[in-house]
């Protein structure tokens, strides 16, 4: 009964919110908050209650000799997910609050809100790829649809359509593996798909295809090479949802599907490929982010390379660490852009890191909560991000397939996240105020509304880091043998001092050594391919508007007009000419020509009667 | 009553109605009350038909020496047609009801319309099923002609003559039935009997082909599309094409399944080419409207495809395609005409920000659009999902690129979004007053009802669309 309300109270609720909010701008607000945490409290009753996985077999329809079912499946993979996503949920509409509190279309934001938490419920506790592949529209529109929330200004409206046909483009791909896994598993179950894969039930190279076709629909949702740029364009958004998107949802279903089919993926063999597009991406993420001067765009940047992270870490073949790496990036990545949400609220709306500057006097617990997410996502012993982050690139040194290039490239993105996160911190809240004028008129968050939430995912945060080895196991089933590597500790600690050295020289202490390097040739070439994310975006769009439409759809076009459509005309024109020489007394009237098309097929069925009757 | 009044009584009641609402006024509402009506007797007849096979509803004008008997006899296939036509006219009928110029003369050629689509799902007789056909051609051609746009009578010559142009192949395959069987009687006739169902077969394909319209023969459809008064169009995609579907379903698969076996590869390609091609030309498209057309004939190109899987589940996939795309392509015409209507431009580059005006109006837009690049939750989702799985079974997994399609179509339609109804407010729409008839927006709205309903419920209609294609596949195969 939890799990069909659980499934249901979102949809509903976000009507009822839309409507309720319409009679009054406030009860929008209030009954959003409600459903969040009911949904939070639905999803900790089933947690707690928990036994075996709750397994619903439902036929959703058939059609012809075929039926499509459409089963609810909550194990641990997926009850780990739903806590995030509703237990994040409603922290990020309890923010809200005060973030979207000047905002006129409230009833749309939190319907839209709640349609999107639905989206993610319905994702993780399918049964079969169908349910699935239908919470993962719904969350396409749900993003689509808040990325340009602000429909008015062209930027967010834009970064909708961006986000909506980047992850299209992967989603087609999922499509098209439910259609062929149909065909040759003769169901959707993804339980009983992993089975018949691992016993090779499935050919070879089919599940191969498939496992790459899913793989891609996974790039397009978590932002991976080359299906990234929506992700920095959903900044437009605000950044609430940006949070949701980032943290707490949308992103991490990409992980959760190969998760989800991870046993398929060791059959088919295809974690190499994933270890392999996900280190690329990290170290572009990574790297980007360190040229960004937009405090949404680092950390976007670092949600690619982070999420990149947790592929890598089911790549190498270690569920628990690919998992335990999302749940830690879950919170605080959510915690950092709820935090960066606090700083741009405060500061009036402003994005750009170097307006920024000496706001720890303002925004002390925003500034405080912001560095426990920062030393997390860093990897610092005792915070979450380090036993995750050192599992990953462990195994990545020790499995033979991706020692080498793959695991360099990780540990890079995992040294660079020092960097820019610290980058980003101190530029916020360290030194004096760039902007006197804007610093003046910074005001300090409410506490209950704001700070509070921040506050519950620093804590989660902090604790999660002394539960790292329960949460890996919860996940997974299974105690597992710890992968581990000699000499990385102490490598990635001293990289990581290194790293946070030369950061705090070049953005607290010698802002002038820095100018004075950027302004080399060379460094400003270096910014300006990282600044626009390797110029991937460029690339994507020159192709669709110069080979797609311009060429491909413009001569189609041509040829429609011209040949196709040519010859039809010309048709006309002759039988008209024919025409006009019978009679004499012809008009353009329509009702004239009519006429004599009637009179036309009576004389041709009277003739062909005749003619049947000899 | 009897049933043959259905077609009878809306015929004769477009002239009765014309000459006295002429002055007086009120036609729509004889018109809404005639479909009203006529919905209520096709369900009550749906609710008599026998399990399997046809019911016989009476056969008029005999004449001894040739076949020539008006024989209306139904099934579950072409009563499902009439209830998706009579839903289709009431929706029409109501979403013109603010129509000014000419009402009477309008609603009852809308009448007329609606007598002649009867006949053409409920004759078995090939002479009175050919009659019927081009009976819905006179109507369509002066709806056309004198309400459309700017260049109507091109137009409405253009689409006349080429469909009327093509169902003289269709005629002469009947002949060619005729002669070779001895009947004109579409139930009696089986494949074995003919002697050339190959030259048979390509003839009625090229003849329903153009009304579907398919790749190369859709060029009548964009001209007749753009220039129709909306709710015209919305009528040709909703009904005038699903006939030709229909026909195509019912005459080139059924009725002749060995052949449609031998060049099912025809449909596949033609339908992939239709699906592709149009859809890249609504890419490229800035006309509102044409898009909207494009975009129609683009998944009348997918429901080709089902056809030619002939299979039990692709069949009803396709059935129920047919169905979404004319409740989705449908509203998406009249919002289209709509703001033609209110801004006196068809140019996308010409609007943007419509949500900021008229929000209820752009959410259905959006809605509708959403149905069309086949989104979950809508219509089109289950549609697009059932033909490829039934695709994939008969063809094999390189089926998946019907999926391109729907990757362009999303590309199109997004795009439309952005231009359209998302961004800064233009000229035109600032200047523009976008209120609208309250039964107009209705009748959108329940546009919008059914294509969440049946997204999210299909096995409503997929209960009654299975039963109606049982009977040609009790022995597993057709």
């Amino acid at each position: 009964m939890n799990v069909g309300l659980l499934l249901i109270l979102p949809f509903t609720g976000a009507i009822a919110t839309f409507l309720a909010g319409k009679l009054n701008q406030k009860y929008a607000f209030y009954l959003a908050e409600l459903i969040g945490f009911t949904l939070f409290g639905l999803v900790l009753s089933i947690f707690l209650s928990y036994e075996r996985p709750i397994n619903v077999a439902i036929e959703w329809f058939s059609f012809g000799n075929a039926t499509l079912p459409f089963g609810v499946y909550i194990d641990h993979l997926s009850l780990v997910m739903l806590l995030i996503a509703t237990g994040l949920g409603a922290l990020d509409i309890h923010f809200s609050h005060d973030y979207m509190k000047e905002d006129p279309d409230k009833p749309r934001y939190y319907a839209k809100i709640l349609f999107f938490i639905g989206g993610m419920i319905l994702l993780v506790s399918a049964k079969e790829l169908l349910g699935l592949f239908v919470g993962w529209e719904f969350m396409g529109l749900a993003s689509y649809l808040l990325i340009s929330f602000w429909h008015q200004t062209k930027d967010p409206a834009d970064a909708g359509v961006a986000a909506f046909l980047y992850t299209k483009f992967g989603d087609v791909f999922l499509f098209a593996a439910i259609g062929i896994l149909y065909y040759y598993a003769h169901t959707l179950d993804l339980q009983y798909i992993n089975l018949l894969a691992t016993w090779h039930q499935i050919p070879d190279n089919v599940s191969f295809v498939v496992a790459i076709f899913i793989f891609i629909a996974a790039i397009g949702k978590s932002g991976q090479f080359p299906l990234f740029p929506w992700l920095m364009r959903a900044m437009e958004g605000p950044t609430t949802v940006s949070a949701l998107i980032h943290g707490a949802t949308m992103v991490n279903s990409g992980i959760y599907i190969v998760a989800r089919m991870f046993d398929f993926y060791v059959a088919a063999e295809a974690l190499v490929v994933v270890a392999a597009v996900a280190s690329l991406s990290a170290f572009i993420g990574a790297t980007s982010a360190l040229a960004q001067n937009e405090i949404k765009k680092v950390l976007a940047y670092s949600t690619m390379s982070h999420l990149s992270l947790a592929f890598i870490g089911l790549g190498v073949g270690s569920l628990s660490a690919g998992m335990t790496h999302l749940t830690n990036h879950a919170v605080f990545k959510a915690l950092l852009f709820l935090g960066a949400g606090a700083v741009i609220m405060a500061a009036r709306h402003n994005k750009d890191l170097f307006r920024l500057g000496g706001a720890w006097k303002k925004l002390t617990l925003v500034g405080l909560f912001m560095g426990v997410g920062a030393l997390s996502l860093s990897g610092i012993p005792p915070f979450s991000g380090f036993y995750s982050k050192d599992a990953i690139i462990a195994g990545a040194i020790l499995n033979p397939k991706t020692y080498g290039l793959i695991s360099t490239l990780t540990i890079i993105a995992g040294v660079l996240s020092v960097a820019y996160v610290f980058r980003i911190w101190l530029l916020i809240f360290a030194g004096k105020p760039r902007d006197i004028e804007l610093h003046e008129r910074i005001k300090t968050p409410s506490k209950f509304w704001i700070s509070l939430p921040l506050g519950i995912m620093a804590l989660i945060t902090f604790v999660l880091g002394f539960y790292q080895k329960e949460l890996s196991e919860y996940v997974t089933g299974k105690e597992l043998p710890e992968a581990h590597v000699e000499y990385l500790l102490p490598l990635l600690l001293s990289a990581i001092i290194l790293v946070g050295f030369i950061v705090y020289k070049f953005y607290k202490s010698r802002p002038d050594a820095r100018d004075k390097l950027a302004a080399q040739p060379l460094m400003k070439t270096f910014h300006k391919i990282l600044f626009n994310g390797y110029f991937v975006e460029h690339m994507i769009t020159w192709f669709v508007k110069n080979v797609i439409i311009n060429s491909v759809s413009k001569t189609l076009n041509w040829i429609d007009v011209r040949v196709i459509d040519g010859a039809v005309n010309g048709m006309l024109n002759l039988s008209q000419k024919i025409f006009a020489l019978f009679n004499a007394t012809h008009t353009s009237k329509v009702s004239n020509q009519a006429g004599v098309m009637i009179l036309g097929l009576l004389a041709v069925l009277v003739v062909i009667f005749i003619g049947s009757l000899v | 009553m009897s049933y043959e009044l259905l077609i009878f009584a809306p015929l004769a009641l477009s002239l009765l109605v014309y000459i006295p609402t002429r002055n007086l006024g009120g036609t729509k509402y004889v018109a809404l009350a005639l479909f009203v009506y006529m919905f209520s007797k096709t369900i009550e007849l749906y609710k008599q038909l026998p399990e399997h096979g046809y019911m016989l509803l009476g056969k008029f004008l005999e004449v001894k020496a040739f076949d020539f008997v008006l024989t209306l006899q139904v099934d579950r296939l072409s009563v499902i047609m009439l209830l998706l036509t009579c839903v289709l006219l009431i929706l029409v009928t109501l979403s013109s009801w603010s129509l000014t110029k000419k009402p009477a003369a309008y609603f009852s050629l809308l009448i007329f319309f609606s007598g002649a689509i009867f006949g053409v799902f409920m004759s078995t007789n090939f002479i009175w099923f050919f009659i019927f056909w081009e009976l819905t051609l006179i109507p369509m051609l002066f709806l056309v002609g004198i309400w459309g746009a700017e260049g109507r009578i091109y137009a409405a010559i253009k689409f006349f003559l080429y469909t009327h142009v093509a169902s003289m192949l269709i005629l002469l395959a009947f002949f060619l039935i005729y002669k070779q069987s001895g009947t004109f009687d579409m139930t009696l006739v089986k494949e074995a009997m003919l002697t050339t169902p190959a030259l048979i077969w390509w003839l009625m394909f090229i003849g329903f082909a153009v009304k579907m319209p398919l790749f190369p023969f859709h060029t009548w459809l964009p001209d007749a599309h753009v220039q129709a008064p909306s709710p015209v169009s919305a009528l040709l995609a909703g009904v005038l094409l699903k006939m030709g579907a229909y026909a195509m379903m019912r005459m080139v698969i059924l009725l002749l399944p060995i052949q449609a076996e031998k060049f099912a590869w025809i449909f596949v390609v033609l339908g992939l080419l239709t699906l592709l091609y149009a859809g890249f030309m609504a890419l490229y498209e800035t006309h509102v409207k044409k898009m909207v057309a494009y975009s129609s004939i683009s998944h009348m190109g997918l429901i080709a495809i089902a056809m030619g899987a002939m299979s039990y589940a692709s069949l009803s996939a396709a059935l129920f395609e047919m169905i979404g795309h004319a409740l989705i392509i449908s509203p998406l015409f009249l919002i289209a005409g709509f703001l033609h209507q209110k801004m006196n431009t068809w140019e996308m580059t010409d609007m943007g920000g419509v949500m900021q005006k008229a929000p209820y109006l752009s959410a259905i837009f959006v809605l509708a659009g959403l149905g069309a690049l086949g989104l979950p939750g809508t219509m089109g989702f289950i549609g697009e999902i059932t033909i490829l799985i039934s695709t994939i079974e008969s063809f094999g997994s390189w089926m998946v690129v019907i999926l391109l399609g729907s990757l362009i179509s999303a590309s199109y339609l997004i795009w439309t979004f952005r231009r359209v109804i998302y961004g800064e407010m233009s000229e035109g729409v600032k200047n523009a007053n976008f209120s609208m008839n309250r039964v107009e927006f209705f009748s959108l709205l329940v546009f919008a009802f059914l294509i969440i309903l049946f997204g999210i419920y299909p096995q409503t209609l997929f209960d009654e669309i299975n039963q109606a294609f049982g009977v040609y596949f009790t022995g597993g195969t057709l």
